[in-house]
């Protein structure tokens, strides 16, 4: 019953925050913030995607970059070769869902069965070949330049476009919630806590893999989307480590296996990296923004390795447990501190 | 036949420096059971430090001395504090020495500079030498030698001495050798070490080769070397030469022939060897 009240509230702030979000471009007009934020967005739905990887199953992929890549592309190579009207976006969309399922299915058939260090090889070579694809198949990706490309009307407004990013991340946030509150996502967790245990309970591990690598490869396929469409324009960056990185990076500060980590540190790196590089003017040590990150990463896997709101969940939990304690050794525990 | 011993002295070049980068991350997982993503990290950072000693000093020697003992004081500040807090967890050690990674070649960009850095070969290893019509360029011949003679070195320091005997019985059983009364942190320190220093001494080898270093060259070569580790076999340093030759060889092979395809059939190799033979061509264990 605990439970169920916390998670009430803790879904009114939610509502809240995303409804103080939706109101924004109306009240407070400024179009870098409202690009930014767009941007946030995007990230935090390519970091929930990781976020299923790393935080729900407990692996560690170094390959996602290929999904969010395959999603931009398509968009891409769509908008270029045919019209950039609504319904061939919609037929992009589809086929950019196809396409990274059948991807993610295939690479997780074949790299799943892998222990973690041989896994997160395997899927950045993986990557690495549909980077060296992109740079190479110049006839359609125009090789390592990229191209610009037209979008469909109803994407072209800046705000339109930044409440297209809420939305999706939202409906993605909620979907992979009820994803991960499922009969499935717990066996997902249970994985992660202990994989032999859960085969000798009789559950076929790899499949479950498989299935949650699916998930997450389509849902980094549609961050892709989003992002090559902001930008309205598509290289080989999008295939590379960086990408990876970054979705790493958010996840393990946001918080790994609560989703709503990911969302915030999608935040904290898009708004820090922002800030870093305009301090930069400031001083040069700022250009070099990403150390700061590489150093709190650090600190954070070895110390906080549940991240800010693992953390907070934590501690949370445990003044809970301190206060279902018997009176008597309450008090003691508290003489003592 | 000029071209063909070219291409395989070049491939063999380009073999040796990816082994020395390969033989360290083999060892190091073969005895701790840790894959260290810095690895090119360390590698970057002996191109840095040096070629920075080599030009103010003017000493190609003593460059490579400096970049070698670079190699193994960051090998030993990583061991300590970053893989030790973490030994036995794959997750924490696959993503704390990734952010190790991102450290170490950012700090080179604060310390050398964003640019790349020009890398001159000493006079005496400059030129080439002719044979019958074929060309063959000194600094080539020389990495191969100097790669070929840590091989012998590292195989020496296994097979004869007590220590090599100890790393061999650690890749094998630990917890029995721990138990027999071996200081085994210590050991694991050794190796970090040697590791390390190979690393390093690769990168430094590398500057003078292509000319110039940069900081993510780390990252290009360390990604080269795990799929040498892959191949050879995870753990097996007789593998980790194989493999880095065969790499080595493949890569200056395919560029010169289909340069477009030159990185991703070594990719596709790892590939292919990862799902049908997941212990490597050489590794005992999966």
């Amino acid at each position: 019953m605990m439970t169920r009240m916390f998670s009430n509230r803790m879904n009114i702030i939610y509502l809240l925050v995303a409804g103080f979000l939706a109101l924004l471009p109306f009240v407070y007009d400024s179009r870098s913030l409202l690009i930014l934020l767009s941007q946030v967005f995007i990230f935090a739905v390519l970091a929930m995607s990781y976020d299923i990887l790393l935080g729900y199953t407990g692996i560690v992929s170094f390959g996602h970059a290929m999904f969010f890549g395959i999603g931009a592309y398509t968009v891409g190579v769509f908008m270029k070769r045919f019209e950039p009207e609504t319904s061939y976006f919609l037929l992009a969309v589809l086929v950019t869902i196809l396409l990274t399922a059948v991807v993610s299915y295939i690479v997780g058939l074949l790299t799943l069965r892998l222990k973690s260090h041989f896994y997160a090889m395997l899927t950045m070579a993986f990557a690495g070949l549909f980077l060296v694809l992109a740079e190479k198949w110049r006839s359609v990706t125009y090789g390592n330049d990229g191209f610009t490309f037209r979008v469909p009307e109803f994407l072209k407004d800046r705000t339109d476009f930044y409440l297209i990013c809420l939305v999706s991340m939202v409906i993605v946030f909620i979907l992979l919630k009820r994803f991960t509150n499922s009969p499935l996502g717990r066996v997902l967790q249970a994985i992660r806590e202990n994989e032999q245990r859960t085969e000798s309970l009789g559950y076929s591990v790899l499949q479950y893999k498989v299935i949650a690598s699916v998930v997450s490869g389509v849902i980094a396929g549609i961050a892709g989307i989003l992002y090559a469409v902001s930008l309205r324009f598509v290289n080989t960056s999008v295939f590379t480590m960086d990408i990876t990185l970054d979705a790493l990076l958010m996840t393990i500060i946001g918080g790994v296996g609560t989703l709503v980590g990911a969302i915030i540190g999608a935040g904290i790196i898009e708004f820090s990296h922002h800030w870093l590089t305009e301090l930069a003017k400031v001083h040069w040590i700022f250009e070099r923004w990403i150390i700061f990150f590489g150093i709190i990463y650090i600190l954070a896997v070895m110390f906080f390795p549940m991240g800010i709101v693992g953390s907070l969940q934590k501690l949370k939990f445990r003044k809970k447990k301190k206060a279902s304690v018997p009176v008597g050794s309450e008090t003691v525990s508290q003489g003592d501190s | 036949m000029d071209v063909l011993i070219n291409l395989s002295l070049n491939g063999l070049a380009t073999g040796m420096l990816i082994f020395l980068l390969a033989a360290g991350l083999t060892l190091i997982f073969g005895l701790m059971d840790v894959l260290n993503f810095a690895h090119g990290g360390l590698f970057a950072w002996g191109a840095y430090s040096g070629i920075w000693i080599y030009t103010t000093t003017g000493s190609f020697l003593v460059g490579i001395l400096g970049a070698i003992l670079t190699g193994m004081i960051l090998g030993i500040i990583t061991e300590r504090w970053i893989i030790k807090p973490v030994y036995g967890n794959h997750v924490q050690q696959i993503l704390i020495t990734l952010g190790l990674m991102l450290v170490l070649s950012e700090m080179l960009k604060v310390v050398w500079g964003p640019n790349q850095i020009s890398a001159v070969t000493p006079d005496y290893l400059s030129g080439s030498w002719e044979f019958g019509g074929i060309i063959i360029i000194k600094y080539r011949v020389f990495i191969i030698a100097v790669g070929f003679a840590v091989f012998l070195a590292v195989q020496y320091l296994l097979k004869k001495t007590k220590i090599g005997l100890v790393v061999r019985a650690g890749v094998m059983n630990k917890e029995m050798v721990q138990s027999l009364g071996v200081n085994i942190q210590r050991v694991f320190m050794f190796v970090f070490m040697i590791g390390a220093g190979m690393a390093a001494l690769g990168g430094m080898l590398l500057g003078p080769y292509s000319g110039v270093i940069y900081a993510d060259m780390g990252m290009e070569f360390a990604i080269l070397a795990f799929i040498v580790v892959v191949i050879g076999g995870m753990g097996s340093f007789t593998g980790s030469v194989m493999a880095a030759i065969l790499v080595g060889l493949s890569g200056s092979f395919m560029a010169y022939y289909v340069p477009d395809l030159a990185l991703a059939a070594n990719m596709l190799l790892m590939a292919v060897v990862l799902i049908f033979r997941p212990q490597g061509l050489f590794g005992a264990k999966g």
